[in-house]
């Protein structure tokens, strides 16, 4: 298990910090540390939401949550609680088309590598005039390159993480190339999460 | 903070800065006193003329709540010119503009500075008879309280903030910090009110400490009749409450008793911070209804009565 370490967050960041890391990940078992009293009963209470047995140590001046999530359902038992019903019905996704890109490689079309190379870079840089409808960014195969530490769209693909855009990582591909090290953005993920993604998706839109 | 700095003052002064009260209050001749405010912030909301129309309404709503009428004011602003577009601030300021012309208040100037975070308020003065000023001290036993607007702003300006409300919860939530307490202060002016606040960054339990600390009365306050907006609890119990409200029952929970098995998120929302939040009125107990009816027809429709003052020892019970 990691621990997330949220101190220095404002308000509510430690709160979205774990409610993304449960959305993306659906872990059982979750740490954070944070550095103040609001953040530790904010968190408290959100795990406590989403069906964890939630325990707290003092570490110093910081205090550790640590969150077990009981019953075994998944995220799924509690996201149907009345609890968060107002977050539930909150999510943008709902009232909005969700909209996933698979890129499949790092280039865009075929015909002159260094082109493709160009055009995928500015097909990443405009796709925000897509608005809130773009849900998740899925790279696979050569497109994990586009995630690693010399991406040359990484601040582009950190803007939309940090907009709320789930960026996804094949974690099988990312082995594969051997760069799984050198991953500086998004999450990495398995051919189950992808699956499930382009299934919920309203639209998926696939380059390779 | 302010121990141990001496205010100049006179005579005229008749609420000074040390007084913790909503606004000063000058005399200038036997029937006319100046109150004066002021108040300025961060964007609590993205819509630049929704901001503009927050801040001016929480800035007027001092002047209200002293029991006067405000006539002039004044603009302040910071603003990150180099990175924000100038329509911004043109946005931000038509929407203060819009609810001045709404209290029928003249905007006299100001000033604007460039600063790395967006700022605004405004400085309000307003004219008061020096024998009406409404001060935050003056509970008597026997009065009950009213409150005008739902508690939860701060709640909900969390949930905002992280992206977790609907459009239809931000649309409500910014009208309610956007309309003025000017109403119900007109229909306060025809009772014989002993004492008068708004609720704003304290929460209501803490503007109520400042009511009564040290005062011989004690106040009850019924939790369940304390009008809150509906989403304020969904977001509670998902951890959505801002660090202010934990700040406010840090500083204030010596004053106040509440049971060892009482509802934590109710007692969220009795500490959570508002933006331009309601009139909190003391006044005697047979009035209370008749202002309550009266406030309600005047289309202040959250208006309730949420406690009551019984002589004491100057402490908040909670039930």
């Amino acid at each position: 298990m990691n621990t997330l370490d949220a101190r220095g967050l404002a308000c509510p960041g430690p709160v979205l910090l774990a409610k993304k890391t449960i959305d993306d990940q659906r872990p059982e078992r979750l740490a954070m540390l944070v550095d103040n009293d609001a953040a530790r009963e904010n968190v408290g209470r959100f795990l406590g939401s989403r069906g964890f047995a939630v325990s707290v140590e003092r570490q110093g001046d910081d205090y550790l949550l640590s969150g077990v999530l009981q019953g075994g359902g998944g995220g799924e038992v509690a996201a149907e609680s009345p609890a968060t019903s107002a977050a539930a019905q909150a999510q943008p996704a709902a009232a909005q088309p969700r909209v996933v890109v698979l890129i499949g490689s790092d280039q865009l079309g075929r015909g002159d590598e260094q082109l493709g190379g160009k055009l995928m870079v500015s097909y990443l840089k405009t796709l925000k005039e897509m608005g809130p409808e773009l849900w998740q960014l899925i790279f696979v195969n050569g497109g994990v390159r586009l995630t690693l530490d010399d991406s040359p769209v990484l601040a582009e693909l950190q803007e939309y993480e940090r907009d709320g855009v789930i960026v996804l990582a094949c974690g099988t591909c990312l082995a594969h190339f051997a760069v799984s090290e050198r991953q500086r953005v998004g999450q990495s993920t398995n051919m189950l999460d992808i699956v499930t993604a382009t299934q919920l998706a309203d639209k998926v839109i696939t380059l390779s | 903070m302010l121990q141990g700095l001496i205010f100049p003052r006179d005579s005229n002064v008749l609420i000074g800065a040390e007084s913790a009260d909503d606004a000063g209050v000058y005399r200038i001749s036997e029937d006319l006193a100046l109150i004066q405010t002021l108040d300025f912030f961060p964007p609590v909301v993205d819509d630049p003329y929704d901001f503009g129309r927050i801040a001016a309404a929480n800035a007027l709503s001092d002047v209200y709540a002293m029991g006067g009428t405000p006539k002039t004011a004044m603009n302040i602003v910071a603003f990150p010119a180099q990175s924000m577009a100038v329509e911004v601030l043109r946005d931000i300021l038509a929407g203060g503009i819009d609810i001045l012309r709404e209290a029928e208040t003249v905007l006299l100037g100001g000033h604007s500075i460039v600063d790395e975070e967006l700022k605004y308020g405004l400085s309000v003065t307003g004219f008061v008879h020096p024998q009406r000023v409404l001060a935050n001290r003056g509970l008597l036993p026997g009065d009950c309280l009213v409150l005008t607007k739902p508690l939860g702003v701060g709640i909900v300006n969390t949930a905002v903030k992280g992206g977790l409300a609907t459009q239809e919860t931000v649309r409500r939530v910014t009208e309610q910090m956007a309309t003025l307490n000017r109403v119900a202060a007109r229909v306060m002016e025809g009772f014989a009110v002993s004492a008068c606040t708004d609720v704003t960054g304290f929460g209501l339990l803490g503007h109520l400490a400042e009511m009564i600390a040290g005062s011989a009365t004690r106040v009850r306050i019924e939790a369940s009749a304390v009008p809150v907006l509906p989403e304020a609890r969904d977001f509670a119990v998902i951890g959505l409450v801002p660090g202010g409200a934990y700040k406010n029952r840090e500083y204030r929970r010596s004053m106040v008793e509440m049971a060892d098995d009482f509802d934590p998120l109710l007692r969220d929302i009795l500490y959570d911070p508002q933006t331009s939040g309601g009139l909190l009125i003391g006044l005697a107990e047979q009035q209370a209804p008749a202002l309550v009816r009266r406030l309600r027809e005047a289309g202040v429709e959250t208006a309730a009565i949420v406690g009551h003052v019984v002589a004491g020892d100057g402490m908040i019970e909670v039930r």
